[in-house]
């Protein structure tokens, strides 16, 4: 499903962000990616939809060779999979409802198929009822709901979530983890890079921990930070 | 690409030129100016090769016999004309024939003739030629035959107009090129413009996987509708000017009596006008999104 092998990404102004990073996920698994700020989470994320290209090392995504891919190849990837973020991203000026349609319409998709798909991926994110308000009308975790519905509505193998809950209150971000789980058990693989400690150690996922561009524990059901005294030297 | 994309591209580029409405219409004035400019050279040239046209056809020579000369003798010329193999064909004008001519020129002015008889007009033979290129070498014959006074030779205004009109084909193109480069920069600003307001829209269109034409078809359309709708304008507003213009002219007795100068009608150059400004409207809008796009659109 994604496969990282020996990645190293050094920006061009020097910033070594990933050393030598090898990972791998299965269909159907739920990953938390954690570390502190700075630690390359986000480095990852972006080599994953080749926004940013590995300097060393290979990696692939739903079956993309996504290191040697040519530029007009990166739509079709994207298009593989669901990305939502921190800041939302939705377009101001489109309702709810023409916000989700639009990743649609961008694959040129029949439009019988995007009135089927729309109110579906709406219901999954229990927004149906807000589908013709626009964005600024809505609270901080109902806008990441419409993004995740935009992330879904194409029915994705893989979900990607960089910070999904960096601008929301405690408990709509527990709303959003649990969304997430949800749409993970429905069959969807998930990458959640964050660094939200207590939803971490709740949910008892694979957490994958990155410090200074290294990645330095992989453990299944893991804590957002191993409590074994043995590695003292990395954190 | 599918009719419903295709929509898409159009409302987002109608869209978008509302958006940036005083950009837009700036745009739009400078397209017109621009094709106006354009229309107006256009218009006189086609004109000056209508008029050079007319004149190449119009008599080349016009060969005059003495006034004095009798039936005999001037029939001894037409024998000399008719037998030559270089003339495509002839004309005689007898005496009243020149008579009436010299009526017909001077229209209101005719009453200076009265009391003049047809005598005071040379018989004379208008001479069309088979090759316009040895008309030089014709006259010179003619000149020697007897009972030739003169012979009228139109070719060298023939020429100098001709070239005249290609010195100012030349210095009108480039004109028309500055003109449109001018518009073309416009149009790209324009579209920079928008690029720039919708910076964070094509951003978010990356992300879910928008390809690069479908972001881009939108801004080649709004520059294709800055500039489709600068030509309509122009179109609107050089057919109109045109035709005002050549009704005037068309009333003016001195060049209507004379047959010195004639203006197309509009009829005649509507189309011609309305297609050159449409395919340079396409490529200039098209030219202004795709400098714009390299520059600013980094999809
Ligand atoms: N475009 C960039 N150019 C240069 N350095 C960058 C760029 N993006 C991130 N970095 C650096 O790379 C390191 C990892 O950043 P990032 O992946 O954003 O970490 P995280 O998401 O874990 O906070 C940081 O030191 C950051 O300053
Ligand atoms: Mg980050």
């Amino acid at each position: 499903m994604v496969e990282l092998r020996g990645v190293s990404k050094t920006y061009p102004n020097g910033t070594v962000a990933l050393r030598d990073v090898n990972l791998k996920l299965d269909k159907g698994e739920f990953v938390f990616l954690v570390g502190p700020s700075g630690s390359g989470k986000s480095t990852l994320v972006k080599l994953l939809l080749k926004e940013e290209d590995a300097t060393e090392g290979e990696v692939y995504v739903n079956g993309y060779d996504v290191t040697s891919m040519t530029r007009q190849e990166i739509p079709f990837l994207r298009r593989s999979l669901g990305v939502v973020f921190q800041d939302f991203r939705l377009l101001p000026n489109k309702t709810v409802y023409e916000n989700v349609a639009f990743a649609m319409i961008i694959t040129e998709a029949l439009p019988k198929e995007i009135r089927r798909q729309v109110p579906m991926a709406l219901a999954l994110v229990g927004l149906s009822r807000k589908a013709n308000m626009y964005p600024n009308q809505l609270s901080g975790g109902e806008q990441q709901r419409v993004a995740l519905a935009r992330a879904l509505v194409n029915n994705p193998a893989l979900l990607i979530a960089d910070e999904p809950t960096g601008n929301l209150d405690p408990e709509t971000s527990w709303e959003i983890m649990k969304l997430l789980s949800e749409i993970n058990h429905r069959g969807t693989t998930v990458i959640v890079a964050t660094h939200e400690k207590s939803i971490v150690d709740e949910m008892k996922k694979r957490v994958v921990s990155i410090s200074k561009g290294l990645i330095v524990r992989d453990q299944e059901k893991g804590l957002y930070r191993d409590e074994d005294k043995n590695n003292p030297i990395l954190f | 690409m599918k009719i419903r994309t295709i929509r898409y591209y159009f409302k987002e580029g109608f869209a978008n030129s509302y958006r940036n409405k005083l950009m837009s219409l700036a745009s739009v004035l400078i397209v017109v100016a621009s094709l106006i400019v354009f229309g107006i050279f256009v218009l006189i040239s086609l004109n000056m090769q209508h008029n050079i046209s007319i004149w190449k056809e119009q008599p080349q020579l016009q060969a005059f016999c003495y006034e004095q000369l009798d039936g005999t003798q001037i029939s001894r010329v037409e024998d000399v004309i008719r037998g030559d193999d270089r003339i495509l064909s002839y004309e005689k004008v007898d005496k009243k024939q020149a008579l009436e001519r010299m009526r017909e020129k001077l229209g209101k002015d005719a009453a200076i003739l009265d009391g003049y008889g047809a005598d005071i007009f040379p018989v004379s033979f208008v001479i069309r030629l088979k090759d316009v290129s040895n008309s030089n070498e014709v006259v010179k014959d003619l000149e020697k035959v007897t009972g030739i006074e003169k012979v009228s030779y139109s070719q060298d205004t023939v020429e100098m107009i001709t070239r005249a009109s290609h010195w100012f084909s030349l210095g009108s193109s480039l004109m028309i090129i500055i003109f449109l480069v001018v518009s073309v920069f416009i149009i790209a600003n324009t579209i920079k413009l928008t690029v720039f307001a919708r910076r964070r829209e094509i951003g978010i269109m990356k992300y879910i996987g928008a390809t690069d034409w479908f972001i881009r078809w939108p801004f080649v359309v709004e520059g294709v509708i800055i500039s489709i709708t600068g030509a309509i304008l122009a179109f609107i507003l050089s057919a109109y000017g045109y035709k005002v213009v050549a009704d005037r002219f068309s009333q003016d007795t001195f060049f209507a009596s004379t047959n010195l100068l004639s203006l197309l009608n509009i009829e005649d150059v509507w189309l011609r006008l309305a297609v050159s400004y449409a395919i340079i409207a396409v490529v200039v809008g098209a030219m202004g999104s795709f400098i714009s796009m390299r520059r600013h659109l980094k999809v």
